[in-house]
């Protein structure tokens, strides 16, 4: 599990105690903003859309805090506000977002040499995830990196349990097949022991 | 010896299966190797796929987010922040707020300095009688503790700036920086591990020995010539209290984060805003395995 998620589940996961360091709404969104940028992130693909993506997020989170149910996780509640606006901004941006990815594929082919750099990072695997479909990128992400259960994404999403599993399976079979394909960062490491 | 689908093998690997099903996939991974193979595949672009975001929750928060998160109307956007570059450091509105509150509280550093002695010396001192022994009691007792810690950091890192980040080192981080953890460590009940804040571009300058709670604590302080993040203390004391999550709190004029886990208190002190401070105490958690 990573360590940084667990840090930033439990202020955002816990309502404010009696502490005398009073855990407020507002610290909490402060709190839970790495997570929702990172999850914005690999929805989005760009730095600046996710900021954006976020940014829109707090402020209707701020909006509607009344409906926040003390008790539940805070994160989840915020990253579905952040899924949600996302794909308000996906259904109302669709034709200027198939003609950016155009563009994007486009540009890929024409440089070979920045392909093969990207081959040996990390890039590689975000550009994997932004060739998803815009619902198992959300599913992946939100179990996967955010380690979210499925229920809980489930919710996150507002599908069932098994639309969620059904996409996870298929999103990481995708990544896997472009990773393989892409640069080998899978086969190199294919005799990995398994816990 | 059935198969599984991938919706199965997936749901294996992220723990969501029974025990009983749990049990026949394994049956059936030891039987197949290709499956084996798949499985390790599968884990592997998991864990790539972790790494590949990792970085994010490193990075400082843009200042217009910590605007948005409290409900301020952001700055204007004329650039985007990078990792480290220099940051506005005065309070947002919100926490001048708070300052104001704690003004009366603050008096002067030296006298807050005596006032942790009233908890080194035994808080029950400074509870009126007639509710000691009540709930009441222990709740006040615990946010008095509490204040003069979160307090006490804040003036004795106010002290450390102060005096040019030099005077106030018991165990400078001569040569080996573990020694002087380890000369640190044999004034306290528990041994002292050091974070690692290179990639914050922090480096450890020494150690010093501070009174927390009424015991002593190791108080880590980190430099940086990048103004916008340090210096930086960490304090790390013991606590009979209850765990709490990580809180963001203002006092003197510096900004803290603090949490308790597991008999333990840490704060960390700074002048760094509190996207830097959340960041660099997502990491200290990440090593001290404090969270």
């Amino acid at each position: 599990m990573s360590l940084t998620r667990r840090l930033g589940a439990s202020p955002a996961g816990v309502a404010a105690d009696a502490d005398p360091v009073v855990t407020r709404f507002d610290d909490q969104l402060i709190a839970v903003l790495p997570r929702l940028r990172r999850f914005a992130r690999g929805l989005t693909g760009s730095v600046v859309e996710a900021d954006d993506l976020v940014q829109a997020a707090c402020e209707r989170a701020l909006a509607r805090r009344h409906q926040f149910q003390e008790g539940t996780r805070f994160d989840s509640w915020m990253f579905r506000i952040v899924q949600t606006i996302w794909i308000d901004q996906l259904r109302a941006r669709a034709v200027r977002k198939e003609e950016s990815e155009v563009v994007e594929a486009r540009a890929g082919s024409d440089e070979p040499m920045r392909r093969v750099e990207a081959r040996l990072t990390l890039s590689e695997v975000r550009r994997a995830v932004d060739r998803l479909s815009p619902e198992q990128r959300a599913a992946l992400l939100l179990v996967t990196v955010e380690g979210l259960s499925y229920k809980e994404a489930a919710e996150v999403i507002q599908v069932p349990v098994g639309t969620v599993m059904s996409r996870l399976a298929r999103a990481r079979l995708a990544l896997q097949t472009q990773l393989e394909g892409g640069g080998g960062l899978i086969g190199s490491t294919r005799n990995v022991e398994l816990q | 010896m059935s198969s599984y689908s991938d919706d199965r093998l997936v749901a294996y690997l992220d723990g969501e299966i029974d025990k009983d099903e749990q049990l026949e996939i394994e049956a059936w991974l030891d039987n197949d190797p290709v499956a084996r193979d798949k499985l390790a595949a599968l884990a592997t672009s998991g864990q790539l796929l972790r790494e590949a975001y990792e970085e994010v929750v490193r990075e400082p928060l843009p200042d217009r987010l910590i605007a948005a998160a409290r409900g301020e109307r952001p700055p204007p956007v004329t650039a985007r922040v990078l990792p480290f570059t220099p940051r506005r450091v005065s309070a947002p509105a919100g926490l001048r707020q708070r300052w104001r509150v704690a003004l009366p509280i603050a008096a002067s550093l030296f006298g807050l300095l005596a006032g942790g002695s009233v908890a080194y010396f035994g808080l029950d001192r400074a509870i009126p009688i007639g509710m000691a022994g009540s709930s009441t009691a222990s709740t006040t007792e615990a946010t008095l503790a509490n204040n003069l810690w979160l307090d006490n950091a804040a003036g004795d890192f106010k002290l450390f700036v102060g005096t040019g980040g030099k005077a106030l080192i018991d165990v400078p981080a001569t040569g080996d920086s573990h020694e002087a953890l380890q000369k640190i460590s044999q004034s306290l009940t528990q041994q002292v591990r050091l974070p690692d804040l290179k990639p914050w571009g922090l480096s450890f300058s020494g150690a010093r020995l501070v009174v927390v709670d009424g015991r002593p604590a190791a108080q880590l302080v980190y430099t940086t010539d990048n103004k916008a993040i340090g210096p930086l203390a960490l304090i790390i004391g013991s606590s009979k209290q209850p765990d709490v999550p990580p809180a963001f709190d203002r006092r003197q004029g510096v900004n803290m984060l603090y949490w308790r886990h597991q008999g333990r208190a840490y704060v960390l002190v700074g002048q760094a805003d509190v996207g830097y401070l959340w960041g660099i105490g997502n990491d200290v958690a990440w090593q001290l395995d404090a969270i």
